[in-house]
């Protein structure tokens, strides 16, 4: 009870006596908190969806057998024949568009008698006599239709219509809209020419004591009757992969939104600072009159607490409505790179606000412990002093820069350790080490600066500058927290700025070398990534049959798991590689001889990533999962490639079509004959693809595409950027009221000795234009040294590409002159604040 | 008592408040550095109490050379009387004029204008600024007005302070007495016409309190500047030409040590 007096005496009444400053120290770690809630809340409604699209009627599987290309369906006959206690579920899988919506949805075929049989009736309205009627579909209760209702999707490149026969609800192990298609095994494998064929074979294993002791021999009786190219695996592998991936790509985000919340906690640190400082003699006072050591320092730790408290509840607010506005973005990019889904809602659980509150007092008491301990030290004959005590505790500089350089140095040879789980940890940590090693090389830097300018800075920029500089000299302290604050923001925008600038102008100048054709085909049905809808390789025959059509280039991608990771197999024509494309591969290799070489044999190309990934290079053998069984094969070279961070395999049309049951293709690039123009070419191709559903993409509008779908990605990365920088900036006009506010008995003086009230706000202004400055250079010498780590360490472990090195110089100099703006004007209260000053009751008040 | 007429006479023939029939400038006191006529500083009091008069009808003028202590108990009215002399506030009614400016008729531009160029400010607490050294803070008042050659004229008055050794020390490494030298040569820096000293010796021991009035004196005797010195200390008082004693705002006594050594 006393210490709750105490706090209310001489925290809390100070702090609403200055409501501003309050405000923008509370706002800062709100938005700080805000921004990890939003980034984690949005993160998981986009991503969380996508368990409830392909994975409808999944049961509780053991394993599950899945072929390159499909799995017989003898296979199923000679499974069901063991002798043994298990259940299959034969599934067929393909991602379709509702015509009426517009929606991507999955077509999911299950064999419906035998769940009937089971009880497992798909929703109360359900008959089984609906199946003898063809095309009749279950659909979930999401796409807003009735039994007896038409239902027109997009499969591969047909249009088809079903009939709805019944709705089910949600299962319940859904996490987001309930949309799926269910049709029956044979409907399915007739709507995706997969006759004969299935996708996944899922088995489970009935709860007994049995069948826990006798795992191994099931497993082993079932792989005795698997033809070779069918596996059996865990089950969900291929999901939990999808997973890991889109975790890792969470987990840079969740990296990315920490940011504001480390400029959150510099600021934290300057505003208990300054608090401490403030109430010396208040301070100094209560240890007389028999406030402990620990008192003193409990005092300082609530005010931090209070804050971080009170920040992290309207954090949790402001996270929900943020999370709000990001997830339609992240979903996009979700869905573009990862798997297909549909934004959940987003929902702010109980657990996220005890998040979100118990993160914002973590840090608010993590960033007060110094100053608190500073609290701690004062002595009770500090009370006695008159006159003001200077903020700042004398630091040694050098010994800071010594730690400082310490901290880089140890960064960067955690730089050169291998990546933790396919993680880049070291990089990361190297990231954060970096951060408080520069900050703590500031104080040196400020006071070499200093010493440079000070016999020139007053005849150059005047006295209320040469006041400035002296007072962020002699402030050193604040003065470096305040740059470090300000400086992070602006070193992970220039990083970021830099990594994503590099990265753009690589793919640029790939898709140059990759998009060769004229025009480019490929079924209007919705795919998943890292899969393509197939289309009927006739289509290509009559293209190229057209005298308009120079070479046309039939290409199938198709999703393989090699160690257990997924990856693309891919192949098309490889002689056109040679005259066509320009394809890079790494330094050393002779790429025209890999060409040549390439549709003589068994031999294939790896992506950049897919050798990082499963450490294959040039000269190596890989045993590459095909219909039929695994074949082995040479890899010739590495190739670069950024069209997908899962890896490719690539191979020859030729050598590896004939082992594909369907004579199908994914894509189809066409090159016109010289002279032949672009709109006259894409007519005749238009005529040939009349009443089917293929999409007809021009070279130019698929780059387009392309760079719009990276500028998506990288959206979430700049918003992120923008609330550190905000956050920072705000933080800055909170440090310069206090800093007015603890120099204005200076301030006043000025004005005895005859400056003017625009000298005294000028001076404020180039406070906040010095420490902008000051910011800016260390923020982008500290952005071009993280830009190295994002680049060739984060990068590299985390998706396996390389690209090169690009200064984006304007989009640099734009950002940094706005960010430079944003501290000007963050003075505009500061100065206005320094200029109302009374001096008269300010120097008498001494 | 022919020296103390003398003086008076010298002095412009003041008048204890009350006591003059019409203002000095009426009578033709062209030599007065400031002139204050029935100067009252009213302070709102707070809801449930009434006004407070520090100053109530002063009238004095001050001449060039006039070394003038202001005494009396805390709260009789010295530092509001600064104050108004130093163009940092306003009287409530009555006239300020320093070097015949109505400092009412001045905006804030004109009073700036006004202290950088008529007026120095002494504190008991020194004043300096920490992050500048001894130099810069006395060269402080000509930069901030943008004089020309400011670094000379700083040395000259620090040379003037006997501080000239001492020049590029930083606050903290000066004593209290070295610490008021120095503002006492800022205070100087541009040849100021009227120096304001609020309780200058406060903060100091006996000897060194005695050279910073030696250095007063000096200022109104060899640079003819008119001392305005606020003080608690009789001692202090006694190195004056004049002491005004206040009670209450208003000019209890006016008496002239000199006359009486």
């Amino acid at each position: 009870m006393h210490a709750l007096k105490l706090f209310e005496r001489v925290i809390a009444r100070p702090l609403i006596r200055e409501p501003a400053r309050s405000a923008l120290t509370l706002a800062a770690i709100a938005l700080g908190v805000a921004v990890v809630i939003a980034i984690d809340l949005a993160g998981y409604a986009a991503a969380g969806s996508f368990r409830s699209s392909m994975e409808t009627l999944t049961g509780k599987a053991a394993f599950e057998i899945a072929g390159v290309g499909g799995v017989k369906e003898d296979v199923l006959a000679k499974l069901t024949s063991l002798p043994l206690p298990l259940r299959f579920d034969a599934r067929v899988e393909e991602y379709v568009r509702d015509v009426k919506s517009g929606a991507t949805v999955p077509l999911i075929g299950v064999d419906l008698v035998a769940r009937a049989q089971r009880g497992m009736v798909l929703g109360e309205d359900a008959s089984l006599s609906i199946l003898d009627t063809a095309n009749a579909a279950w659909v979930g209760n999401d796409l807003g239709l009735r039994a007896g209702d038409p239902l027109q999707i997009v499969v591969q490149d047909r249009l088809e219509t079903l009939r709805v026969a019944g709705v089910f609800a949600d299962t319940g192990e859904a996490h987001g809209p309930n949309r799926a298609i269910v049709v029956d095994l044979p409907v399915a494998q007739r709507l995706t020419h997969r006759a004969g064929l299935l996708d996944r074979i899922e088995v489970s294993v009935p709860e007994s004591p049995l069948a826990r002791q006798g795992e191994t021999s099931i497993r082993q009786a079932m792989e005795a009757v698997l033809p070779p190219g069918v596996e059996l695996r865990e089950a969900g592998a291929n999901m939990e992969a999808n997973r890991k991936m889109l975790g890792a790509f969470r987990w840079n985000l969740r990296i990315l939104s920490g940011i504001a919340l480390v400029v959150g906690a510099f600021l934290i640190y300057n505003t208990i600072s300054v608090s401490v400082v403030r109430r010396r003699a208040e301070i100094g006072v209560l240890r007389a009159l028999g406030l402990t050591r620990a008192g003193a320092q409990s005092l300082f730790l609530a005010e931090a607490a209070a804050f971080g408290l009170t920040g992290g509840a309207l954090g949790a607010v402001l996270g929900l409505l943020m999370a709000q506005a990001a997830v339609g973005v992240l979903a996009a990019t979700v869905n573009a790179l990862y798997v297909s889904s549909t934004p959940a809602p987003v929902v702010l659980g109980v657990g996220h606000i005890a998040a979100s509150v118990a993160l914002g007092t973590a840090v608010s008491l993590v960033a007060a412990l110094a100053p608190a301990r500073e609290a701690g030290g004062i002595a009770p004959v500090e009370a006695m002093a008159r006159g003001r005590r200077d903020y700042d505790v004398q630091i040694s500089a050098s010994r800071f820069a010594l730690a400082g350089l310490a901290l880089i140095l140890l960064g960067a040879a955690l730089c050169w350790l291998p990546p933790v789980n396919g993680r880049p940890l070291f990089g990361y940590l190297a990231t954060l080490l970096l951060i408080p090693g520069t900050a703590l090389l500031v104080p040196a830097f400020v006071k070499a600066l200093h010493r440079a300018t000070r016999r020139r800075i007053c005849s150059l920029l005047g006295v209320e500058a040469m006041l400035a500089s002296r007072s962020l000299a002699g402030s050193l302290r604040r003065t470096s927290v305040l740059v470090g604050a300000l400086a992070t923001a602006v070193a992970m925008m220039a990083s970021v700025g830099i990594m994503v600038g590099s990265f753009r102008d690589t793919v640029m100048l790939w898709m140059d070398t990759q998009l060769t054709a004229d025009l480019y085909l490929r079924a209007a049905a919705p795919a998943p990534p890292g899969a393509s809808p197939l289309m009927d390789a006739s289509v290509a025959d009559a293209i190229e049959a057209l005298p308009v059509v120079e070479a046309v280039d039939r290409f199938r991608t198709v999703p393989i798991q090699i160690g257990g990771l997924p990856a693309s197999f891919g192949f098309g024509e490889s002689r056109l590689m040679l005259p066509q494309g320009r394809t890079h591969f790494l330094p050393g290799e002779n790429r025209e001889a890999i060409l040549r070489k390439l549709p003589t044999g068994p031999f294939v190309i790896v992506s950049e990533p897919f050798s990082r990934k499963h450490s294959v290079g040039a000269g190596d053998t890989l045993s590459l999962p095909l219909p039929g069984g695994a074949m082995n094969v040479a890899v010739l070279g590495v190739y670069s490639d950024y069209s997908s961070e899962r890896g490719t395999v690539y191979g020859d049309r030729h050598v590896f079509g004939s082992r594909f049951p369907q004579r199908a293709v994914t894509n189809i690039a066409v090159t016109l004959k010289p002279g032949i123009r672009l709109g006259e070419g894409a007519r005749a191709v238009e005529k040939v693809i009349a009443g089917k559903q293929v999409l007809l993409v021009e070279n130019r509008a698929l780059r387009e595409h392309a760079i719009r779908i990276f500028d998506q990605t990288f959206a979430i990365t700049w918003a992120l950027e923008g609330v550190a920088i905000f956050v920072a900036v705000m933080g800055m006009a909170g440090a310069l009221v206090a800093l007015v506010i603890d120099r204005r008995r200076e301030l006043s003086l000025l004005c005895f000795l005859g400056a003017s009230k625009r000298q005294v706000r000028a001076l404020v202004y180039y406070e906040a234009a010095l420490l902008g400055l000051i910011s800016n250079a260390v923020g982008l010498a500290l952005g071009l040294a993280l830009a190295f780590i994002l680049i060739y360490v984060i990068n590299r472990q985390s998706f396996g590409w390389t690209f090169q090195f690009h200064w984006p110089g304007w989009l640099l100099a734009g950002a940094v002159t706005l960010i430079y703006l944003a501290t000007l004007a963050s003075a505009w209260f500061p100065a206005r604040t320094a200029a109302r000053l009374n001096p008269i009751e300010v120097i008498h008040e001494e | 008592m022919l020296k103390v007429r003398l003086v008076r006479e010298a002095q412009g023939a003041n008048r204890p408040n009350g006591n003059l029939s019409e203002p000095p400038g009426i009578q033709g006191s062209s030599m007065a550095v400031l002139r204050m006529v029935k100067a009252t500083k009213r302070y709102r009091g707070a809801a449930d109490e009434s006004d407070t008069v520090a100053l109530n009808g002063f009238t004095y003028s001050f001449s060039e050379g006039e070394f003038v202590a202001l005494v009396g108990r805390s709260g009789c009215g010295k530092t509001t009387l600064l104050n108004l002399a130093g163009a940092m506030d306003f009287p409530s009614s009555g006239e300020v004029w320093i070097h015949e400016q109505l400092t009412g008729d001045l905006d804030d531009a004109g009073l700036t204008r006004l202290r950088r160029e008529k007026i120095g400010f002494i504190f008991q607490f020194f004043q300096l600024l920490p992050t500048l050294s001894a130099v810069e803070n006395v060269e402080l008042p000509l930069l901030l007005s943008g004089a020309s050659h400011p670094r000379k004229r700083a040395m000259e008055c620090l040379e003037w302070v006997e501080m000239g050794a001492l020049a590029g020390r930083m606050p903290h490494q000066l004593s209290g007495g070295q610490m008021q030298r120095v503002a006492i040569a800022r205070a100087l820096v541009h040849d100021p016409k009227l120096l304001l000293a609020d309780e200058p010796t406060g903060n100091l021991d006996t000897a060194t309190g005695d050279v910073v009035l030696r250095l007063l004196r000096r200022a109104a005797t060899e640079q003819g500047a008119a001392v305005l010195m606020a003080t608690h200390s009789a001692e202090s008082a006694a190195v004056a030409d004049t002491v005004i004693r206040l009670r209450d705002g208003v000019i209890e006594d006016v008496g002239y040590p000199a006359c009486t050594r």
